[in-house]
């Protein structure tokens, strides 16, 4: 057994330092999901294949069987297990989730993602329309911003708008794959060389310009005729307005080629980029079929912060402050200390009691080792 | 600040002509010490000079913001980037070859076995274009020796003047790819660094349609 000590490729311990600083940014995102009235799930970590079958590549996920033989997988994201269960269940609708869990992918995930890590996110499921989706796309905007990502650029597109775009231009299925890398991609290259008109090739060309907010929808709506990309661009307009009202105008730029997420997403999309990590650290959009797999219609949006790829984000920026171990550390005699240390945590000052016996200089070293900022030593009963 | 990835090589010299071209003051990346990271603060650039094939890897994960990377390295990897423009350097074919009598023949063999070091542009190739399986035998050069000592019967590789292929007795059977080398850019840059990047290229753009028009 070679890899005794080691942790599987793709899986990270969480040193204490680390972990009780993600544990601080947990209870931010909780606080925050909750006063927005979105009420925390827990989902059991292992689903039935068939639950993701229709939308994660099997491959990404990591299979194994119960004793009855069924497939079984671990959970991939948080917003599939939050729709069966939605779906299982004959609740009063709009309902309100949040979630804050850890996640398993398999495979490779590319550019050093992992293959566990925490998200936390929320979805609204029986609620459609712009007020919706402007409801989860500025709750994302206050997760980033709660957890210290203030540098923060998101980009917001429109699958609607497309594929209406698709049909309007006529484009056969085949010949949209192609597109849809090539946009997907930034890849000006290929779209140059299709076989379409100069004018449809120019409005292809506009979904790789990403940028700008009510200007970026002006300038392509007079080309736009198909009835449903209208609609994505009125959409995309009433949500610039609503976060124009939250002040975070700021935040949002339009990128209609934003087409590369899921499959499973029929409106708005959005992704959140910070300096210093190479991946979004946030996604999310309104999946309006994704409950029809299980046998429901069920409109809903939703979005993920990843906890992991902020921490690393806020590592490089400089903002990580370690959890420290304890204020106090209270030694010498122990019927003292105890006393002592008791008191301490009735106000709320972490304090442990050294249960060794080490003298005062060894307690003051210890302290020092382990960021101990106060050192008590007690001595016999008159401390 | 923006950090640039080049592939080592001639590549990475005609990338900063290019630069240099479009008004960029790279005399740093000039330095011909082994200096891997050359740094220059006022104009804001920094470059890494890699390995060709890891270029993509430092563009994906954000530890460079722009890379230039060829055609073959991004289909074999199928990465996650913004890949935004065609530096037109080092253009070459990816080609299935092979034993020149194998010519229109090559549909003729069933269960091929297929020598390269592109395992999955041989196995898009074959399965999604041409609709048939075949054993790939990954190697890691000189992939001419394979059809040669009957290790496969053909091979996948990138062609530049086939001048290896036919001093062996091999033939370009059929084209997969045309290959040229891509400027490409780390998706989160793009959205961060939008200011410096889209400027960027759209000035290399221009002198590369102007150098167009002159050839």
């Amino acid at each position: 057994m070679g890899n005794k000590y080691y942790t599987p490729d793709g899986f990270n311990d969480q040193f204490p330092g680390i972990c009780g600083f993600k544990r601080e940014l947990e209870s931010k995102l909780r606080n925050l999901f909750l006063l927005n009235g979105y009420e925390e799930i827990e989902t059991p970590g292992v689903e039935y294949f068939d639950v993701y079958k229709e939308f994660v590549p099997e491959e990404s996920l990591f299979k194994f069987t119960d004793s009855k033989g069924s497939l079984l997988c671990n959970r991939y994201d948080g917003t599939i297990p939050a729709v069966r269960f939605c779906a299982g269940r004959n609740e009063t609708l709009p309902a309100r989730y949040s979630y804050i869990e850890n996640m398993y992918r398999a495979g490779k995930q590319g550019g050093g993602k992992l293959s566990g890590f925490t998200q936390g996110g929320i979805e609204l499921l029986g609620a459609s329309g712009a007020k919706s989706d402007a409801e989860v796309l500025a709750i994302a905007i206050k997760s980033a911003l709660e957890i210290g990502i203030t540098d923060l650029q998101v980009s917001i597109g429109q699958v609607k708008f497309y594929k209406g775009l698709m049909k309007q231009l006529g484009i056969g299925e085949e010949e949209q794959a192609k597109i849809k890398t090539a946009i997907a991609n930034r890849d000006t290259v290929t779209l140059e060389k299709l076989d379409i008109s100069k004018e449809d090739k120019e409005t292809l060309q506009m979904l790789t310009e990403s940028g700008g907010t009510y200007d970026a929808i002006e300038q392509i709506a007079p080309r736009i005729t198909d009835e449903g990309a209208k609609e994505a661009l009125d959409n995309l307009k009433e949500i610039l307005d609503i976060m124009e009202r939250y002040g975070f105008l700021k935040y949002v730029s339009v990128d209609l080629g934003l087409i590369e997420s899921s499959d499973y997403y029929t409106g708005m999309v959005f992704k959140g980029y910070t300096y210093e990590v190479g991946f979004p650290i946030l996604a999310g959009g309104r999946y309006d079929d994704v409950a029809k797999s299980f046998g429901k219609e069920i409109e809903a949006v939703g979005f993920s912060i990843s906890l992991t790829l902020s921490i690393t984000a806020l590592m490089r920026q400089e903002k990580y402050i370690p959890a420290k171990a304890a204020a106090v550390i209270v030694g010498g005699d122990f019927e003292a200390a105890t006393v002592a240390a008791e008191a301490l945590r009735a106000e709320g000052t972490a304090a442990i009691i050294d249960t060794t016996g080490m003298d005062e200089e060894a307690l003051e070293n210890y302290a020092k080792e382990k960021g101990i900022e106060t050192v008590m030593y007690m001595n016999g009963g008159n401390a | 600040m923006l950090t640039i990835a080049l592939p080592k090589g001639r590549l990475a010299d005609q990338t900063l002509d290019l630069m240099e071209k479009a008004g960029y003051d790279v005399s740093a990346a000039r330095d011909k010490s082994r200096k891997l990271i050359l740094e220059d603060k006022d104009a804001g650039l920094r470059f890494i000079l890699s390995k060709p094939s890891d270029v993509p890897t430092y563009v994906e994960y954000g530890a460079a913001d722009i890379g230039v990377v060829g055609k073959d390295t991004l289909l074999e990897e199928g990465r996650q980037l913004y890949e935004v423009l065609d530096l037109g350097l080092g253009k070459c074919r990816m080609c299935v070859a092979g034993p020149a009598e194998l010519k229109d023949k090559l549909d003729e063999i069933p269960n091929k076995r297929v020598g390269t070091k592109y395992p999955n542009i041989t196995r898009s190739y074959f399965e999604g274009v041409k609709g048939e399986s075949v054993e790939i035998i990954k190697l890691n050069g000189s992939v001419e020796l394979a059809p040669l000592t009957g290790l496969a019967e053909v091979i996948v590789d990138i062609v530049e003047s086939g001048r290896t292929l036919y001093e062996n007795g091999l033939d370009v059977l059929e084209t997969v790819a045309h290959i040229s080398a891509r400027l490409v850019v780390n998706r989160v840059s793009m959205k961060m660094k939008e200011d410096e990047i889209k400027p960027m290229i759209a000035k290399m753009k221009k002198i590369l349609a102007e150098e167009q028009e002159e050839a």
